[in-house]
């Protein structure tokens, strides 16, 4: 009971200080702006569509639709991720240049209880502004389109696990760390990197019928970096957001498997960020 | 009955260099022993090793080698122990978007408390650090002395039986200081055991029982204020104190302080009496005041022993 209500305190209060952060509150206004803009614009771009002779009103509508659907999730995705870079970078940091971990750690509340509670604060805060952003977009398209637009609250849970890797992670490089830099760049590395694991693939393929010995030991590291890596891209539903309709089910897409793989590396980021931090002298 | 804090052959070592290996000795081989029931001032300069020292016993860093005890237990990281200490660390931030009460309540869920038994303790605690009137409003409207009595409700909430506090009183104006010191000396009264990490050596000998001083790592000296403030002697307040006459009181072996409109004080050193000095005085033509015992202050046994410790610094630096 005692750990969970410790546990439980430090994530509240790590919501409370992170929902004050300027920046933060920057990156949702900027993400909110956005969304609500691209439903305007979309309204003064319809003019040169109508040169073409299929029937007028419904290609001009599917044009600003996908226009509107590709702006939001991208908002949505960019804003999102530097939210989530951002908030898991500087928590732990944060609290050692003002002292606080002092008097946190200096309580009946190990190690592990205070990077729970400070990893699930973080999970809160991005979880708040993603459904923000989400319930937005939702609520846009579907007064816009008069379908209950389910595939973007499919789209949301995996982007929450795309985040929720990305935020362990980081949070783990921040857990090493005296200021929030080095773990923020850390972030944006993994990010780009998870999104981009497909390339390592075709460096792997590329290369495995060379002879050269520089050439396989590239093609080795490279496949074993895409085996290691989590693959951002498929918990990326844009494409399916673009070309569906709003109220399909998503295609293709292996949910639950790749929310268990979203756990595991979310987990893996967790464990590390404690064994890096177990030690650590404050 | 064991020590409340217990420290044998307590030594910290910061590995450093890349290439070559430049060892930092923050603290060697340190023994300490803080008894139930007293103020312990732990002094020293910059760099000494005091909060090395603080940080070790809180479990922050981890010795490289040597044992702490805290209550006769080794098992310092464990939470019954930490149920049994207070820290207060200097400077330390308090949520400013919180009400003073708030901040305590978080800390006590810290402590697992929960329910009425917290809000009851959060009451005493006011109550003893004298908040009661602004428990209700924002950190961020709070005095730097308020900021210092949340630090002291918080790692009050437990009922501890041993607070540490870092440097509690530091930038803090007169009256608060009073205030902050008030609140310590009842403490102690109250059984609490309390350490004392500070710069303010006024105020670590206005409410210390016992001080430590330490020196680049190692203990220089540790006693009770009475045995370590021995070094005694007699000040003579005097007027009259021309040029002249200062030059006849200097030939004497008596020194002058604080010479404003030739009034001053003279101290006398110990190896000359009382009558040898009055009489220096009479043939200097000085009209005297008072004479009064003088004992040394804290700051200048620091001064003294710290100075010391310099020089068979350098001294060994240069052989």
């Amino acid at each position: 009971m005692n750990f969970f209500r410790s546990t439980w305190s430090i994530a509240l209060y790590t919501w409370r200080e992170g929902i004050r952060k300027k920046t933060l509150l920057g990156f949702l206004i900027l993400s909110i702006l956005v969304i609500f803009g691209s439903t305007f614009m979309t309204a003064f771009m319809a003019a040169p569509q109508r040169a073409v002779d299929l029937g007028e009103s419904t290609v001009e509508a599917d044009v600003q639709s996908k226009l509107i659907k590709d702006i939001c999730v991208s908002a949505i995705t960019i804003f999102g991720v530097l939210i989530t870079i951002f908030i898991s970078a500087s928590v732990v940091p944060q609290e050692m240049d003002n002292k606080v971990i002092y008097t946190v750690l200096s309580k009946p509340v190990s190690r592990f209880q205070y990077l729970l509670g400070k990893f699930a604060g973080v999970q809160l805060i991005v979880l708040v502004n993603l459904l923000l952003m989400t319930l937005l977009f939702f609520a846009a398209l579907w007064i816009r389109e008069s379908v209950i637009p389910t595939l973007i609250l499919w789209s949301a849970l995996l982007t929450y696990f795309q985040f929720l890797i990305v935020s362990a992670f980081t949070f783990a490089i921040s857990c090493t760390s005296t200021s929030s830099v080095l773990p923020t760049i850390g972030g944006l590395f993994i990010y780009i990197t998870g999104n981009l694991t497909e390339y390592l693939n075709d460096v792997s393929a590329r290369v495995s019928e060379s002879t050269n010995a520089v050439d396989y030991y590239i093609g080795m590291l490279a496949y074993g970096l895409y085996r290691m890596l989590p693959n951002l891209r498929d918990f990326d539903l844009k494409d399916q957001i673009l070309h569906l309709a709003p109220n399909d089910p998503p295609a293709d897409a292996m949910i639950p498997q790749l929310l268990l793989a979203g756990s595991v590396y979310a987990l893996a980021g967790y464990v590390l960020a404690y064994v890096l931090f177990r030690r650590r002298e404050l | 009955m064991p020590e409340v804090i217990e420290t044998q052959q307590l030594t910290k070592t910061y590995e450093g260099g890349y290439f070559a290996r430049q060892d930092v000795h923050a603290l060697k081989s340190l023994d300490l022993a803080i008894h139930r029931g007293e103020i312990f001032g732990y002094l020293g300069p910059n760099g000494s090793g005091k909060t090395t020292t603080i940080k070790m016993i809180l479990g922050l860093i981890f010795p490289t080698s040597g044992t702490i005890r805290v209550m006769g237990r080794e098992d310092i990281a464990s939470a019954d122990v930490r149920r049994k200490i207070g820290y207060v660390p200097e400077g330390a931030y308090y949520p400013d978007f919180l009400r003073g009460e708030e901040v305590l309540r978080f800390y006590g869920q810290l402590y697992g408390l929960g329910g009425k038994d917290l809000e009851k303790r959060i009451d005493k605690v006011i109550d003893i650090v004298g908040l009661g009137h602004a428990r209700k409003r924002l950190v961020r409207g709070y005095s730097k002395g308020m900021r210092q009595r949340v630090g002291l409700g918080q790692a009050l909430l437990s009922d501890p039986d041993v607070l540490i506090l870092d440097e509690p009183t530091t930038g803090l104006d007169p009256l608060a200081r009073k205030e902050i010191r008030d609140i310590l000396a009842s403490l102690r009264d109250g059984g609490k055991t309390l350490m004392i990490s500070s710069h303010e050596l006024l105020e670590v000998e206005l409410i210390s029982n016992r001080v430590a001083i330490l020196y680049q790592g190692q203990l220089r000296t540790c006693g009770t204020i009475d045995e370590l403030l021995t070094d005694r002697d007699t000040t003579i307040e005097a007027s009259g104190l021309t040029p002249e006459a200062l030059e006849k009181m200097k030939q004497a072996g008596i020194s002058a302080e604080d010479v404003v409109n030739g009034r001053g004080l003279l101290r006398v050193p110990k190896t000359m009496s009382l009558y040898e000095a009055m009489d220096a005085c009479r043939q200097a033509g000085l009209a005297i005041g008072s004479v009064a015992p003088r004992r040394e202050t804290l700051e200048e046994l620091f001064v003294r022993i710290v100075g010391t410790a310099r020089r068979e610094e350098l001294a060994s630096a240069t052989a």
